[in-house]
């Protein structure tokens, strides 16, 4: 007993060292606020007023007002004639801005209002706290005093605290659910800003097709209103009377994905339209020219006329300096290509840009340009200034591309001693836990991986902070205070620690002191899932492999599902066929068929669940359907009355959906829908509370009742816990799944049960029979199986396919737990839930069902002792390999568009793994002594 | 056992690898002179089942050639069983046992992700193909209850060397155009945009190089244990 508990906590040392490598690992690949860091001061701020002597004057602002129109989620094929008439038809200029990644709404309006690329971790902060920028147009337009009016999404107010003369920001942002209330609020605001007529600039940010995006999906009737809303609203701009020189840009932060959701990097998630409308604008031909999304900042900076934001790294985009006289467009050019080439000279030093060929192009523009401003001045359209005038923008165009390309690669810094100590954590923690599982009997008297030696940590204390303080000498790691450096040497000592560890015990196998007292391995490692881990390992390298995860996942489960079920038909015909030598072998054959029929049925429900999507006419049916299976599934788990409240929470479930509109359902106004969707929530999770109670109830001894247990089995306490807590989270997810994916949670009930019992007879059959194998065999199919069914349910490595939804049942505003855990436990509820069913299935079991009688170890025992401590590793061990490949690829084209959210992922799948695990070792170490 | 070069089993094998590399020679010969290999799918359009089919009724014949030497020595059950060779009722079973094995792999190549309804020839013509390089050799050799007992029997006595020396062969090859089919999926989800990425061609491609690689591999096999016993002679 003592050695399980010390197992337990062994893994959860392990777990908690892997998770704090990962942490370490991810600041140092993606520092927050590089920034920051990069003080530049040293580029200059003000407007250049001479050119090679000549002086020059920086043109006026051309309008008397600005409006950047900001939809969020409008992506280029949403303005059409047929869905933004007006819209479509006034525009002046339609042009495409490309937009980097992560497409997700803070950076990118980063990126609108300072012209510098955003960081990747800026995704994480998009939705918690935000750091204030501290440069940009409006912190340059407060300066001058201008007034600057704001209302929409409240990001820009915590991006800027105190720039905008009057803001009028939505009150929650985040709360998806709100399709119209927000976006009514900006609209009314526009109408009173438009009376006033005092600003300079005036932003408006409508979120509310974001929000039908998120909930509804991008083919949604609601978009086309909310269009056509949009529509209503720029009309109103354009024909207000107030409005006499003004400048409207009608764009989108990011663009929406084909799921509806955005984050990824997909065409329609990077490209967003830029349209300009301002008064008796000549009609300039279609241009089909793409730019940055960072562009905008330095051409909005010169026609604002102010400074371009010391950040920006965009060029100017020459089709909106039009309306400019030839000398301004001259002057803008010059200036966006001067404060590039300063920007250049503190990153790359002098001599370097000195010698490279964007300098002579600058030279030699600036030469043209000095040579035009004469004829400029007085007039003179003659052809020789007209090529001079060509000449130099096309040679200040491509000096600013080329300053900005560079500029933008060079932006990408890491910092090597985090990614250092978080390899070195997480590889040696993971090689720990593998190494103790696998010389499962050997690990703790032979190997001494679980005994904690106070000799070896003295030493990696000493070269812990050796290492520590060499590394900060010599500026490879960089930490802000003196109390940073010292929490730095714990992890320090923890990987030294655990790589003498890893080491020794490595030597020691590869090694023995006598051939004959090799140490063995304590866990067999059939072929078949050995090759297919390794496979999936393999497949990490390669960026299409990450895309199209789920292929790899469908592929390698169904071949071991198929694979296993063969051999065990094959195996068990041939004892049949021995023992009846040799004849009737047909009828032999079709009975052991038959036998096996049901892991055929759940091989082709496998198959179907890849066309779910496909299945969304017959939704209701469907629904009810699977609700009932479900239901009858999670029978055996419970008692009578639980199972009673069971049915009525998922009826519940139903109406909500019904209410919702979701599912057929009685035919109820909606203001009597809308009243009814809180009496039903709060009667689900009435019926919930109940099913846990008790659950617990039965479990733990309170007093003796008169009606003994005695004609029941007798189960322990803890395995009654056990699935009191697994039913109760299944039953919420019943009510946070998607309509049409809920037939996924009884398919994988039935899958994981059916796979089991394969496991068993696949064991039972082999020739020599051990316990381990059939465990090996079950932890694996449960991570196939958990993969499975979380691609089932629509996931990716995209971060546009996190689905927000859930986070919102029931909720009337933004609260980030509450949306946190839901949203979690929706996404990873295939895994969560697979584990668990593992552990209660481990407890359950008897393997005398299947004809095995005595058994040692006892199988049931193996649940804490060995199931758990190897899933972890099999967990931990793919995500250790992946954080070295991504050191590896840092430099890859596709680094941040598939690689990171792929290792954002596994982190947090890893989180998830350890939250789980460490409530159900608490349960065992509480409960364990009843069994 | 020694085995030597002019020894009747070592010819046999010997000619057993080379017809079979021969079949695949002239598959790939086939695929290069079509160049477009979007046809490999079409059941009408391709040759490659027709020449794999022939290629394996040459197996079996040499086989057969093989087997008439050791006539004189048979048991009465191989007696038997080869006087039941040609009955209908033989026929009948080989012929089901080929379409429930071809039936059997369409079903697995569902599972394993190929359209359902979408390419049912292209799933055809790959089951096909799998049916024949894995179960239509040993079924033309031995029938269809013969079939059977060979896969579901640890050692069945009705089975001559010869016969015995062809089922080796034939199990290399099976394993090689299975697992080579298997393998060919891996380049489906790669980004290429080769028009040779769409479903079957590269497991049909796959399956075909798989069963030459397990040739050459049981061709080495052969060729080392002769080479060995030719050194040790020569030397003493």
């Amino acid at each position: 007993m003592d050695e399980h508990k010390c197992r337990l906590t062994y893994t959860f040392y392990m777990l908690t060292l892997f998770l704090c490598g990962a942490l370490l690992f991810l600041i140092g690949f993606f520092p927050a606020s590089y920034s920051v860091a990069e003080q530049e001061k040293t580029v200059p701020i003000d407007r250049p007023t001479t050119l090679h002597g000549e002086k020059l004057k920086p043109p006026p602002a051309n309008y008397d007002s600005f409006i950047l129109f900001l939809i969020d989620a409008l992506r280029e094929d949403f303005p059409r004639e047929s869905t933004m008439p007006a819209v479509h038809e006034r525009a002046c200029l339609k042009l495409s801005l490309h937009v980097d990644i992560p497409t997700v709404t803070m950076p990118r309006l980063k990126s609108i209002t300072t012209g510098t690329l955003s960081n990747f971790i800026d995704i994480a902060l998009n939705v918690g706290h935000t750091e204030q920028v501290e440069d940009s147009l409006l912190h340059r337009l407060k300066q001058r005093k201008a007034v600057v009016s704001f209302a929409g999404d409240h990001t820009w107010v915590h991006l800027f605290p105190s720039e905008f003369t009057r803001q009028a920001a939505n009150n929650d942002s985040f709360y998806v659910n709100d399709f119209n209330e927000g976006d009514r609020n900006v609209t009314s605001v526009l109408a009173q800003e438009l009376e006033k007529n005092d600003w300079k600039l005036l932003i408006l940010h409508y979120l509310g097709l974001d929000h039908i995006g998120h909930v509804e999906g991008n083919a949604s009737p609601r978009i086309k209103t909310k269009l056509k809303e949009m529509d209503d609203a720029v009309k109103k701009i354009l024909d207000h009377k107030n409005m006499a020189n003004y400048l409207l840009m009608l764009t989108g932060d990011h663009g929406m994905a084909d799921g509806g959701g955005h984050g990824g990097n997909t065409p329609a998630e990077t490209t967003v339209p830029l349209y300009l409308y301002s008064k008796n604008c000549s009609k300039y031909a279609p241009s089909t020219k793409r730019y940055n999304q960072i562009d905008l900042t330095p051409t909005l900076a010169l026609l604002l006329s102010i400074e371009i934001p010391t950040m920006s790294i965009g060029c100017i985009i020459p089709e909106m300096l039009q309306t400019l006289t030839l000398e301004q467009q001259m002057y803008a050019y010059f200036y966006n290509a001067h404060h590039l080439l300063n920007k250049a000279r503190v990153k790359f030093g002098h001599e370097n840009v000195r010698s490279s060929d964007y300098y002579h192009w600058y030279q030699n523009a600036t030469l043209l340009h000095k040579q035009l401003l004469q004829p400029l001045r007085i007039g003179d359209g003659s052809g020789a200034s007209k090529v001079h005038y060509q000449n130099a923008k096309l040679n200040y165009l491509r000096v600013a591309r080329e300053i900005s390309g560079q500029l933008s690669e060079s932006l990408v810094k890491f910092d090597y001693g985090f990614i250092a100590v978080g390899l070195a954590l997480t590889t040696a923690s993971s090689l720990h836990l593998i190494l103790s599982v696998l010389f499962l009997d050997v690990a703790a008297e032979q190997l001494h991986l679980h005994r904690l030696n106070v000799v070896q940590l003295l030493f990696s204390l000493v070269i812990g902070i050796l290492l520590n303080v060499v590394a900060h000498l010599v500026d490879l790691v960089l930490t802000s205070s003196m109390l940073y450096g010292l929490l730095l040497l714990l992890p320090i000592i923890a990987s030294v620690y655990l790589t003498i560890d890893v080491v020794q015990a490595l030597l020691k196998i590869a090694l023995p002191p006598l051939y004959s007292r090799r140490l063995k391995l304590s866990i067999p490692l059939p072929m078949p899932l050995l090759v297919c881990f390794a496979i999936r390992m393999s497949t990490l390298g390669s960026s299409s492999f990450i895309e199209f995860e789920y292929k790899t996942w469908y592929y390698l489960g169904s071949t071991l599902l198929l694979l296993t079920t063969l051999r065990t038909l094959r195996r068990r015909i041939t004892k049949a066929n021995v023992e009846l030598d040799g004849r009737h072998l047909h009828k032999i054959a079709s009975a052991c068929v038959w036998q096996q029929r049901k892991i055929f049925v759940v091989l082709i429900l496998l198959t179907l669940m890849r066309y779910l999507h496909r299945l969304s006419a017959i939704k209701s049916t469907l629904m009810i359907f699977s609700l009932f299976l479900y239901w009858a599934r999670l029978r055996k788990f419970t008692d009578t009355t639980q199972t009673v409240f069971k049915g009525l929470a998922f009826l519940l479930v139903y109406c909500f959906r019904g209410l919702n509109g979701q599912v057929h359902f009685f035919e109820v106004p909606e203001y009597v829908a809308a009243r009814c969707m809180l009496p039903v929530l709060v009667l689900f999770w009435c019926c919930l509370a109940l099913v846990f109670v008790l659950g617990y109830r039965t479990a733990l001894p309170q007093k003796k009742s008169g009606l003994s247990l005695l004609d029941e089995q007798p189960q322990s306490n803890l395995l009654k816990l056990l699935q009191t807590n697994m039913t109760c989270s299944l039953m919420l997810v019943a009510l946070l799944y998607k309509v049409q994916n809920i037939v996924l949670l009884p398919t994988m009930l039935i899958t994981l049960d059916e796979t089991y019992k394969l496991c068993d007879a696949y064991g039972t059959t082999a020739r020599k029979f051990s316990v381990r194998m059939v465990h090996v065999y079950k932890i694996i199919m449960t991570i196939f199986v958990a993969r499975m069914f979380y691609f089932y349910q629509g996931n990716s490595n995209s971060l546009s396919t996190i689905d927000l939804n859930p986070g919102y049942i029931g909720q009337t505003s933004y609260n980030p737990i509450i949306v946190g855990l839901f949203v979690t436990l929706n996404t990873y509820s295939a895994e969560i839930h697979s584990f668990l069913y593992l552990i209660v299935h481990t407890l359950r079991t008897d393997l005398r069902s299947v004809g095995i009688i005595q058994l040692q170890p006892p199988y049931a025992k193996a649940a804490d002792s060995l199931v758990i401590p190897l899933y972890a590793a099999l967990v931990l061990l793919p995500v250790a390999i992946y954080l070295c490949l991504m050191l590896v690829f840092r430099y890859h084209l596709f680094i941040y568009s598939v690689f990171s959210p792929k290792v954002l992922y596994d982190c947090y799948t890893v989180l998830v793994f350890y939250l789980v695990f460490l409530s159900t070792s608490l349960y065992f170490k509480l409960f364990k002594h009843d069994a | 056992m020694v085995s030597r070069f002019d020894q009747q089993k070592t010819k046999h094998q010997l000619f057993h690898v080379s017809l079979s590399l021969a079949t695949i020679l002239i598959c790939m010969t086939y695929m290069q002179y079509r160049r477009n290999w979007a046809h490999l799918g079409s059941f009408w359009d391709s040759l490659i089942v027709p020449i794999v089919f022939i290629g394996e009724l040459l197996k079996v014949i040499l086989a057969r050639f093989f087997g008439r030497i050791e006539d004189g020595v048979l048991t009465v059950k191989q007696r038997q069983k080869k006087a039941s060779y040609f009955t209908p009722r033989e026929l009948f079973g080989g012929l089901t046992l080929q379409f429930l094995c071809t039936l059997l792999y369409a079903f697995i190549c569902i599972i394993l992700g190929a359209p359902v309804l979408a390419n049912y020839e292209q799933t055809f013509v790959l089951s096909l193909l799998m049916t024949l390089l894995t179960v239509s050799p040993t079924v033309f050799l031995l029938g269809g209850g013969g079939a059977l007992q060979v896969c579901f029997c640890e050692k069945p006595d009705f089975i001559t060397k010869c016969e015995d020396t062809a089922l080796h062969l034939f199990k290399y090859n099976a394993l090689g155009g299975i697992l080579g089919a298997w393998a060919g999926s891996v380049v489906a989800p790669l980004d290429w945009g080769r028009d040779w990425q769409a479903y079957p061609i590269p497991n049909v491609i796959g399956a075909l190089l798989g069963s030459a690689l397990g040739n050459i591999y049981a061709c080495t096999h052969v060729l080392y244990a002769c080479g060995r016993v030719y050194m040790s002679k020569k030397r003493a």
